[in-house]
C-alpha cells in the first residue's frame, strides 16, 4: 500500500475505535455490561501503560499489577486518612508512585531478561505481604473502603467512570505516540533490539530505561487509583496479584507491543473474554485455563500479535507488493516496463 | 597521541586477558592492532570502550581519563566502535539503524529532515541506500557490516575502532572496505583496527601494534612489523 492510503486506513481505524468506545455506554443494555466496559477500559489503560516499558525497551514486567495496586491504595489512603478530595488524592498518588518508581527502577533495571521478570514478580509478592500485614494502616485483608467521589446512581456512576477511563486512555496513547516518533523513543527501541550496541552508539541506556519506567509507573498508578475511586473497595489479594500483571502482559502481547493500539485491542479481546468466562463459568478456574490457552495460541501462531498478523494478511493479498526472485516487486517491474516502452 | 592506555590489566578468573598493556595510537592515522587468537585484542577494545571494566590501569583519550566510564560517555567523547560479530538492530530498517546513532534530542522527531538526509548520505556512501527501508535482519552479512559502519559514522566519532572489519567478507567487499577506511582517514578520522587479514592490515595501516598474551610485543610501520622476528614467533610459533 502506498503511504497515503495506509494513512487513510490508519486514521479510519482510529476513528472507528474511538467512536466505538464513545458510543458503547449508550448501547449498553444494562449497568452490568456498562461496568464490564469500565473494567475493559481499565485494562486498556493498564496494558498501554505497561507497553511504555514492554513495547519500547522489551523489558517484560509482571509487576505492573503492583504499581496499579500502589496507585489504588495511595489514592484510597490519601482520601480517607488525609481527607483529601478524591481527584487531588488521585493526582498525588500518581506522582508518589512515579517517585517511588525511581528507586524501584534503579534496582530492577540493573538486570535483564528473565532476571528482570523475576524481580518484577518479587515486587508484587513483597507488597502483597506488606499490605496484608500492615492492617492498622491499610485495612489488611478486611479491605479499604474508598469514598465515592460523586453522589450518583449506580448506572450514572459507571457511565462517568467509563468516560474518565476513556480520557486517561486517550492521554496515555497520546504520550506513547509522542515517544514513538521521538529520538528518545528511537533510543528506547534500540535498547529493545540490542542494549549493548545502543550503549556503544552513545545512548545512555540506563537513564532512558529509568525515565520510561517512571512514566509507565505513573500512568499505571493513575489507572489503579481511578479503579479505587470507581470500585470503592480495595483488598490486597486482588490489588497485589500476579494475575493482574499477567493479564496485562497477555493483552499487550496479543494485540502487538510494537503498535500504538496493540494493547488496547488486546485488552478489548482478553478483557471481554475474561468477563464472559467469569459469568459463564464463574465458580471454576476455567477462565484461567482459557487465558493460558489463548497465550499459548498467540505465542505459537502470532508471535508479533494480532495487529501485525492482520497487516501481514493484507499484504499477502496485495499482489502488487509481491517480490520475485529478481528482488523487485510486481509494481516496480510494471513501472520499469512502462518506462521502457 | 590520541588514544592511550597505561598498564591495562584484566583477568577473567584464572585467565589473564590483558597483562599490563601500555599502548599509544597515533592521531589521524590508520592504526592496526594484530595478534594471534586469544592475545587480548577484543578484551582491549572492550576495556577501552567501557564495555568491561579493567582490573587496573588507565585509558586516556586526548589527555582525558576515560577509565571505567560508561560506554555511552566514551562514545560521546568521540570514540565509535563496531563489534567483532557485527551487531545491528535487527528489527529496525537500515535507515532507523543509522538514525539511532543521532545523539539525544529528547522528544524531537526521530525522523527530522536533516537527520534523514545525513543518514541517507552515509547509506549512499557505503552503497546500501537501496536497502534504506529494509529491516537489518533481512540483509546479508556483508550489507549488515556496512550498515553497522554507517551507524557508527553517523555519530561522527573522531576515532573509529573497528573489530575485524574483514571478518566473513568477500574479496570485492574487502577491497571496498579497505578503500573506504583510507578515504575516511584522509578526511581526518583516526582508525584503530583489530584484524586478522594481513593483506588488509599491511595495505592500509600506518602504524601496527602487535599483541601477544595480553601485552604489546612490537610496534611500528608495516615494513618493520613484516620482518620482526618476535611477531613471526608469536604468529607462527617459530
Amino acid at each position: 500500500m502506498p503511504n497515503a492510503s495506509r494513512k487513510i486506513v490508519a486514521v479510519g481505524a482510529i476513528v472507528v475505535l474511538a467512536a466505538g468506545i464513545l458510543v458503547f455506554p449508550s448501547l449498553a443494555p444494562n449497568p452490568y455490561i456498562l461496568s464490564s466496559g469500565v473494567l475493559v477500559l481499565n485494562y486498556a489503560v493498564l496494558a498501554t501503560s505497561w507497553n511504555f516499558v514492554g513495547g519500547f525497551t522489551g523489558y517484560i514486567s509482571l509487576g505492573h499489577g503492583a504499581l496499579a495496586g500502589l496507585g489504588g491504595y495511595a489514592t484510597g489512603l490519601l482520601a480517607t486518612k488525609a481527607g483529601m478530595p478524591s481527584f487531588a488524592a488521585l493526582a498525588l498518588a500518581g506522582l508518589l508512585v512515579a517517585a517511588l518508581a525511581v528507586p524501584l527502577g534503579m534496582a530492577a533495571l540493573r538486570v535483564r531478561g528473565a532476571s528482570f521478570v523475576i524481580v518484577s514478580i518479587a515486587l508484587v509478592l513483597i507488597l502483597l505481604l506488606v499490605f496484608q500485614s500492615w492492617a492498622s494502616f491499610t485495612g489488611g485483608s478486611r479491605g479499604l473502603v474508598v469514598p465515592r467521589p460523586f453522589d450518583l446512581t449506580r448506572p450514572e456512576h459507571h457511565r462517568v467512570f467509563y468516560f474518565l477511563f476513556a480520557g486517561l486512555l486517550g492521554v496515555a496513547l497520546l504520550v506513547w505516540w509522542l515517544l514513538d516518533r521521538s529520538r528518545f523513543g528511537l533510543g528506547l527501541k534500540s535498547i529493545r533490539e540490542d542494549e549493548d550496541k545502543a550503549e556503544a552508539l552513545g545512548t545512555p541506556t540506563f537513564t532512558y530505561k529509568l525515565i520510561v519506567f517512571v512514566v509507565s509507573a505513573g500512568f499505571t498508578a493513575l489507572a489503579g487509583g481511578l479503579y479505587a475511586l470507581w470500585f470503592g473497595d480495595l483488598d490486597p489479594v486482588f490489588q497485589f496479584s500476579i494475575l493482574t500483571g499477567s493479564y496485562v502482559v497477555l493483552m499487550a502481547l496479543l494485540g502487538g507491543v510494537r503498535n500504538l493500539f496493540g494493547p488496547v485491542v488486546g485488552a478489548l479481546i482478553v478483557g471481554s473474554a475474561l468477563e464472559y468466562f467469569k459469568v459463564e463459568y464463574g465458580d471454576t478456574p476455567l477462565h484461567l485455563v482459557a487465558t493460558g490457552l489463548l497465550l499459548a495460541l498467540v505465542v505459537i501462531f502470532m508471535p508479533d500479535g494480532i495487529l501485525p498478523a492482520i497487516g501481514d494478511l493484507f499484504r499477502r493479498f496485495d499482489r502488487t507488493r509481491r517480490s520475485s526472485i529478481r528482488e523487485v516487486t510486481a509494481a516496480e517491474l510494471r513501472d520499469q516496463r512502462k518506462a521502457a516502452v | 597521541m590520541s588514544l592511550e592506555t597505561h598498564e591495562l590489566r584484566k583477568a577473567f578468573g584464572g585467565v589473564t586477558a590483558l597483562d599490563g598493556a601500555t599502548v599509544s595510537f597515533h592521531e589521524g592515522k590508520v592504526n592496526a592492532l594484530i595478534g594471534p587468537n586469544g592475545s587480548g585484542k577484543t578484551t582491549y577494545f572492550n576495556c577501552v570502550t567501557g564495555m568491561i571494566r579493567p582490573d587496573s590501569g588507565r585509558v586516556t583519550y586526548r589527555g582525558r581519563d576515560l577509565t571505567g566510564k560508561a560506554p555511552h560517555r566514551i562514545a560521546r567523547a568521540g570514540l565509535g566502535r563496531t563489534f567483532q560479530l557485527c551487531r545491528t538492530f535487527p528489527r529496525m530498517t537500515a535507515l532507523e539503524n543509522v538514525l539511532a546513532a543521532v545523539p539525544q534530542g529528547g522528544l524531537r522527531s526521530a525522523k527530522a529532515k536533516g537527520d534523514i538526509e545525513r543518514a541517507m548520505s552515509w547509506l549512499t556512501r557505503l552503497g546500501i541506500e537501496h536497502l534504506a527501508e529494509s529491516e537489518a535482519r533481512d540483509m546479508s552479512w556483508g550489507q549488515q557490516k556496512l550498515l553497522e559502519l554507517a551507524g557508527v559514522l553517523m555519530a561522527e566519532p573522531e576515532t573509529v575502532l573497528l573489530d575485524e572489519p574483514a571478518g566473513g567478507v568477500n574479496p570485492a567487499l574487502l577491497d571496498r572496505i579497505g578503500a573506504l577506511i583510507r578515504e575516511l582517514n584522509a578526511e581526518g578520522r583516526t582508525f584503530v583496527i583489530v584484524e586478522h587479514n594481513m593483506d588488509l592490515v599491511m595495505s592500509i595501516s600506518d602504524h601496527i601494534v602487535v599483541f601477544d598474551r595480553g601485552r604489546p610485543i612490537a610496534e611500528g610501520p608495516p615494513s618493520v612489523i613484516r620482518s620482526d622476528e618476535r611477531v613471526l614467533g608469536a604468529y607462527l610459533g617459530v
